[in-house]
């Protein structure tokens, strides 16, 4: 079955390794602004949660210049860097910001899922993230989703 | 040529013209001293005059990241910051967590030299290449969330860390500490101090860049091994019930200190224990910068006297300097004097310390109604503690003497108040005891290198002789099996606490936390581990042995930079109260008999000369410290001849 990275968010404590996982992974450097996944904490509320690419693919239409395609093995968006023209549509198109463009490079930056054996995942230390099967995967995609509809009083 | 490993680059800030300015890292050095506070040490030895005002405009602060900071190494997320400290006229330095050390290496620059003294309140800007001072007359009073709110929401950058002060660094609380990222403290030896006097508010930082490994597969796969062994600490250990899940057990052992250091042993031990904290208290863990074990707790007393907002605090210290050790119980009170701490930017050691100590005081009568403006200070009564910190923020009355810190309020109120001012070389004396816990740290307080009676730097050393855990150590001369924590002479005590210092050392050297080195070899950053990531990282080929030479050389030399503040074998003292038996519970009746023996041994071991305990002149030359060695031998030499 083909896979999903999803994160279990309470675990999470917001350490920033999945960060410099994805940069040396993709780039043989360690940088939080090079990386597909992204940190937040809010340091006001209880929130430490990776941000990433839930490959919808909302952002292959908005490519004008068709660099950003999905690959059919893994299902993940797959950025041409030598088509993109960095014009940040794609950044525009990302519902969660899970989009980026590299500071060094000026192209796009949307997680592959490193080809199937995501670097994130090796290195996080909580197993807050997580590459499963897409069906176990969607669980805890819906406990996710469902915290978007509780009522905070 | 590119350094890998570092930025590459320094940040001289001068307050007085209110320049800001760059320099390349001297390489030459970086051999010597790796980066960290051994390379901020050698800069404080060549810039700073012996016996300089530490409130004066020529002392310097500096902010020090190493190698390993912001890398994939575990718990990298540090930040040291090194200056003359104000609480004790020795070196001093205070590290704290977060994401300001990574930041500023991003930003580009591996150290922050910061010197002179600005007329009007200003904060350092620090972006990708670039820096400035701006005003903070606005910033002025706030305390640090309001501080680190107001940079935050100014700068337009959620992004960015802030290092400030609070209430208690502008006033020039003799141990006032600069927070980082609201809540992460760089607690000890008044750093804080040292930005009020220069009427820096704090440090903003924000930076993109990367870091570069100069064998990039070997140091990923060193660093996953390193955080795939240390993880299991985030369920079983530290990261369980964060630092406070060990002080149940300490308690019945007989090492929880309480009364002003009177006993170890504390009745009530369950209701302020970690279990407690995460059952009633916890909101969720949180860790620093690149950490797997996340001892962080962010907390809340959501209602209620002591109500506080989310925060991260409770960690052990805070819990037993602020409550256990003036026998409080209520969990609550004590979250919220941490707090209270906290925002105002005040040292929870020194501030608990000196409580408990103006405690006693007016139980003997040393200090009066007439003193306190009426009020009574009990044991146990939690409005002690929190009147107190606001008088001490403040400096209001009796807080005015208690501000200058346990060894200068003593000396002032004499009448025999010295026997019990805990502390060592001025630094208030932290939740591990010398009869308690382990012989260990009777030589560890009273050497106090570098920074005075310290519980962690350069390292908690009862691993050895409490826990009976040689992380990794024992192949690199650790004797083993480790005697019972009582025994005192003959049981090479100065090897091990030699070694273990070394060991210690290097954390803050190389830029990481101390705790993911203090655990057994397989669950830890050993030396192997050490060395193979800053090898793999830097390029330089920095074997075990290497590393430990490295540190044995700021070591020494932080040690001379005090020797040079006039310290030496008769400032390696502790006071009565640490030495004299404990009174209740596990350990009753174990005291420290013989001092000057253990001080021997560990003078013999490292190379120290017996009768003045300074680092004898072959020992620093063969470290490459001749010049070192020059000055602090000149004076002496002279008289040794006679």
């Amino acid at each position: 079955m083909i896979k999903s990275l999803v994160v279990i968010p309470d675990r999470c404590m917001g350490c920033h390794l999945c960060e410099l996982a994805c940069s040396q992974e993709h780039y043989g450097v360690m940088s939080i602004e090079r990386s597909r996944i992204h940190v937040v904490r809010l340091h006001h509320q209880p929130v430490d949660a990776p941000i990433f690419c839930l490959q919808c693919g909302l952002c292959i239409a908005s490519c004008p210049v068709n660099a950003v395609k999905r690959d059919p093995k893994t299902g993940a968006i797959m950025v041409q860097e030598e088509r993109c023209i960095g014009c940040g549509n794609c950044v525009h198109a990302c519902p969660y910001g899970a989009a980026s463009l590299d500071p060094a490079t000026k192209k796009a930056l949307i997680c592959d899922l490193c080809g199937g054996d995501p670097a994130c995942v090796k290195a996080c230390p909580v197993d807050a993230l997580k590459y499963l099967d897409a069906d176990l995967a969607a669980k805890y995609k819906r406990i996710n989703f469902s915290r978007l509809q509780t009522v905070v009083r | 040529m590119i350094l890998h490993g570092y930025a590459g680059k320094i940040l001289w800030v001068d307050l007085n013209r209110m320049e800001v300015r760059e320099k390349e890292l001297d390489r030459d050095l970086l051999k010597l001293y790796l980066g960290g506070t051994g390379y901020a040490a050698r800069i404080l030895w060549d810039m700073l005059e012996a016996k300089i005002d530490p409130l004066g405009p020529e002392n310097l602060l500096i902010a020090a990241t190493g190698p390993l900071t912001g890398t994939l190494c575990p718990s990298s997320g540090s930040i040291e910051f090194c200056f003359k400290s104000p609480l004790t006229g020795i070196f001093g330095e205070a590290r704290a967590g977060g994401t300001f050390g990574p930041k500023l290496k991003f930003a580009g620059y591996d150290f922050i030299v910061i010197g002179g003294k600005s007329e009007k309140p200003v904060y350092l800007y620090v972006g990708d290449g670039y820096a400035e001072l701006r005003d903070a007359t606005h910033l002025w009073r706030k305390n640090v969330h309001e501080t680190t709110d107001i940079i935050l929401r100014d700068l337009d950058e959620p992004d960015a860390s802030v290092a400030c002060i609070g209430q208690a660094g502008e006033n020039q609380v003799r141990f006032a500490s600069i927070m980082v990222d609201y809540d992460r403290a760089a607690g000890r030896c008044g750093g804080g101090t040292v930005m009020g006097t220069k009427k820096l508010k704090a440090i903003a930082v924000n930076g993109h860049g990367a870091i570069s490994a100069a064998k990039p597969d070997e140091f990923f796969d060193a660093a996953l091994d390193a955080i795939n062994a240390i993880k299991i600490r985030a369920t079983k250990g530290m990261g369980e019930h964060g630092t406070l899940g060990g002080l149940t057990a300490l308690n019945e052992s007989g090492a929880l200190p309480t009364r002003n250091f009177k006993t170890c042993y504390f009745e009530e031990a369950e209701k302020v224990s970690g279990q407690t904290l995460s059952e009633r208290y916890l909101i969720k863990k949180r860790s620093c910068f690149g950490c797997p074990i996340g001892c962080g707790r962010y907390i809340q007393v959501s209602a209620g006297k002591y109500q506080t907002p989310p925060h991260e605090g409770a960690e052990y210290e805070t819990v037993n300097m602020l409550g256990v050790q003036s026998m409080i119980d209520d969990l609550e009170a004590i979250i919220k004097a941490g707090y209270l701490c906290n925002i105002y930017g005040l040292d929870t050691i020194s501030a608990g310390n000196v409580i408990a100590f103006a405690i006693e005081a007016y139980e003997r009568g040393i200090i009066t109604d007439k003193d306190t403006d009426g009020i009574k200070l009990r044991w146990g009564d939690p409005e002690v503690i929190m009147t107190l910190i606001e008088k001490i923020v403040n400096k209001e009355g009796i807080g005015r003497l208690l501000a200058e810190g346990v060894k200068s309020a003593s000396e002032r109120l004499g009448k025999g108040s010295e026997e019990f001012a805990c502390h060592g070389k001025g630094l208030e004396i932290p939740a591990h005891d010398t009869r308690g816990t382990a012989k260990s740290l009777v030589i560890q307080y009273a050497i106090g290198n570098p920074r005075g009676a310290c519980h962690i730097e350069p390292i908690w050393a009862p691993m050895w002789d409490f826990s009976k855990v040689d992380m990794g150590l024992r192949k690199y001369g650790l004797p083993w099996p480790p005697p019972s924590r009582f025994e005192e002479t003959g049981v090479r005590r100065g090897e091990a606490y030699k070694l273990l210092a070394f060991f210690g050392e290097l954390a803050g050297i190389l830029g990481i936390c101390r705790f993911p080195l203090l655990a057994a070899e397989d669950q830890n950053l050993n030396l192997d581990r050490l060395s193979t990531l800053t090898t793999t990282l830097t390029g330089f080929d920095l074997k075990p042995q290497d590393l430990l030479r490295i540190s044995e050389r700021v070591y020494n030399l932080k040690r001379c930079f005090n020797v040079r503040e006039g310290v030496d074998r008769r400032s390696d003292r502790l006071p009565k109260r640490v030495m004299e038996p404990l009174i209740s519970g596990p350990t009753k009746g174990v005291k420290v008999e013989n001092l000057d023996g253990m001080l021997d041994e560990f003078y013999d071991a490292v190379g120290w000369d017996r009768e003045t305990g300074i680092p004898r002149k072959e020992k620093l030359i063969e470290l490459g410290l001749e010049d070192v060695a020059n000055e602090i031998w000149k004076s002496r030499s002279s008289k040794q001849e006679e």
